[in-house]
């Protein structure tokens, strides 16, 4: 007990000097069970191999290189997809919130596509494009444009007419007005979008790369599944989280988080 | 009267771009000659339809597909929100603890479908654990940030005015968690139902995933397009009908956060 108060302090103390250490000193923990389960085969060692394992896998795989060239595989479709995404979801979401004409005509179709959902696409667009980049990218671009437009229209829509107006009558043009009015205020909102999107796209790929199976993280994962070995199963697992995580809350969180205080109009 | 025809006016509204699309989509068929195995006229998917109505399949798939959601979206939230509750209690505990359900959560749904098939074989185990985990993380991490984030002059308030212990989660912790928990559902909800596509192609031999997929290997785009309809309508339905007005009415009954 004394020891655990200890560590508990030197926990509090080192945390308070380095904050960043709040995000990896509670996987320790998690990490000491995990091989005390393992070393102590509460299941068998087939089915749930210990970090030391992963670890080993991780170097292995990544010595022979196929561990990088899957993860930048990953990682460059994920990007081309959001690039794409964001290139049409923008100006589609600001179409959409600035004319309501435009958004009485568009909003069913949005929501009814978006309900269909990214995966659902698959079977068709692999008789479109066959197994190939294409599919993929495609998927990707689907699931990140829909959050990216809904929430761009609603941000652009929460701007107030006054504000508007007020731009309009110190003699803005209405694209200068669309530029510095209208996208600052939904700037938020977009960033939301833009988070939630990856967050979506993301999962997506891993499923696309499972079923079109070509390279890349899923697929190494499920390829790993056929030939039953958990090990890269679980490195893919752990590599895919601590990236996303990494990307999640020092990338975008950071990033909404001051977009919001800086133009946010949601207050506490 | 006034109030009914404004709703069948804004339903018609509502209704008028999806008939301009069925329109579209009929008048490119026609002028553009395209391939039934490419794309399909309305006609073949509404035959095809009609055809899985008659023969009971698509009830099949449907129950398959919306049972493996049930049992795994219940049994996630009976076991999260407690889970949620218990861990926000305390702010030391629930900021020692986000960062590992924040990692879990952003794992969720898809990335275990290797895994859980390997764990459970292909079936309905390893679909519904795919399920019970996407909601289960997303679920048990809404709910600790909900918790920790009803102000502790609240639950101080509540207890010197002689609250007990079940009095204060019932009547303060609770409403004021529900918001979030309400949020993590339909976020959870969302990742399983994409997930539940992805693992009913991947493993399993009954289910809407697995229909759209059987499909492909025959060309039949309109099992396929008739497939992508009804997914699109029934997560229509739990998402804008269910969820989507459950979120609100929470937010502002007991929401924390106001819009300026």
């Amino acid at each position: 007990m004394k020891l655990l108060q200890h560590i508990w302090s030197i926990y509090l103390r080192s945390t308070a000097r380095f904050p960043a250490l709040r995000s990896f000193v509670p996987f320790i923990p998690l990490l000491i069970a995990w091989t005390l389960v393992t070393e102590l085969a509460v299941f068998p060692r087939v089915f749930l191999p210990g970090p030391v394992d992963v670890v080993n896998a991780f170097g292995a795989l990544t010595y022979k290189g196929v561990l990088t060239q899957y993860l930048e595989d990953s990682v460059v479709r994920l990007a081309v997809g959001a690039t794409f995404g964001i290139a049409l979801g923008i100006p589609l979401g600001v179409l959409v919130g600035l004319s309501d004409r435009v958004r009485q005509a568009v909003w069913p179709l949005l929501l009814f596509f978006q309900a269909i959902g990214d995966i659902a696409w698959l079977p068709i667009l692999l008789v479109w494009f066959g197994f190939s980049l294409t599919t993929m990218t495609l998927v990707i671009v689907y699931t990140i444009l829909f959050p990216i437009v809904l929430n761009t229209s609603l941000g652009v829509r929460s701007v107030s007419t006054d504000l508007h107006r007020a731009a309009l009558s110190l003699g803005a043009s209405k694209l200068r007005v669309i530029w510095e009015v209208v996208l600052p205020g939904a700037l938020p909102n977009i960033m939301t979008g833009l988070r939630n999107g990856l967050g979506y796209g993301w999962r997506a790929l891993i499923a696309t790369e499972i079923i079109v199976g070509t390279s890349g993280i899923g697929f190494m994962m499920f390829d790993a599944r056929r030939a039953g070995s958990v090990v890269e199963i679980l490195l893919g697992m752990v590599v895919l989280g601590t990236l996303w995580y990494v990307v999640d809350s020092w990338v975008l969180a950071p990033i909404e988080r001051a977009t919001g205080k800086r133009w946010g109009l949601v207050t506490q | 009267m006034a109030h009914m025809n404004r709703r069948l006016h804004s339903a018609l509204m509502f209704a008028l771009p999806l008939f301009g699309l069925l329109v579209f989509w009929e008048l490119c068929i026609r002028i553009l000659h395209v391939d039934a195995r490419v794309f399909p006229s309305i006609e073949a998917v509404f035959t095809a339809g009609l055809q899985s109505v008659k023969d009971g399949s698509i009830f099949q798939h449907v129950a398959a597909s919306l049972g493996r959601v049930a049992v795994g979206t219940v049994l996630a939230i009976l076991v999260s929100v407690p889970l949620g509750v218990a861990m926000g209690l305390h702010p030391v505990v629930s900021e020692f603890l986000s960062p590992l359900f924040r990692f879990f959560s952003v794992l969720a749904g898809i990335a275990w479908i290797p895994i859980a098939t390997l764990w459970f074989g292909y079936g309905f185990g390893a679909i519904t654990f795919v399920i019970f985990n996407a909601v289960f993380f997303v679920v048990t991490y809404n709910t600790l940030l909900g918790v920790s984030s009803i102000p502790m002059p609240l639950r101080h308030a509540a207890a010197s005015l002689g609250a007990n212990g079940w009095t204060l989660l019932t009547q303060v912790i609770l409403p004021g968690a529900l918001p979030n928990i309400v949020t993590g559902v339909r976020t959870g909800l969302g990742f399983a139902w994409r997930g539940l596509i992805a693992a009913e192609m991947i493993a399993t031999n009954v289910g809407l995933g697995y229909m759209l997929f059987l499909a492909r290997d025959f060309y039949k785009t309109e099992v396929i397009v008739f497939g992508m309809i009804v997914i699109g309508l029934i997560w229509l339905v739990i998402d804008r009908l269910v969820l989507a007005p459950l979120e609100r009415a929470t937010i502002e009954r007991w929401g924390l956060v106001r819009r300026a």
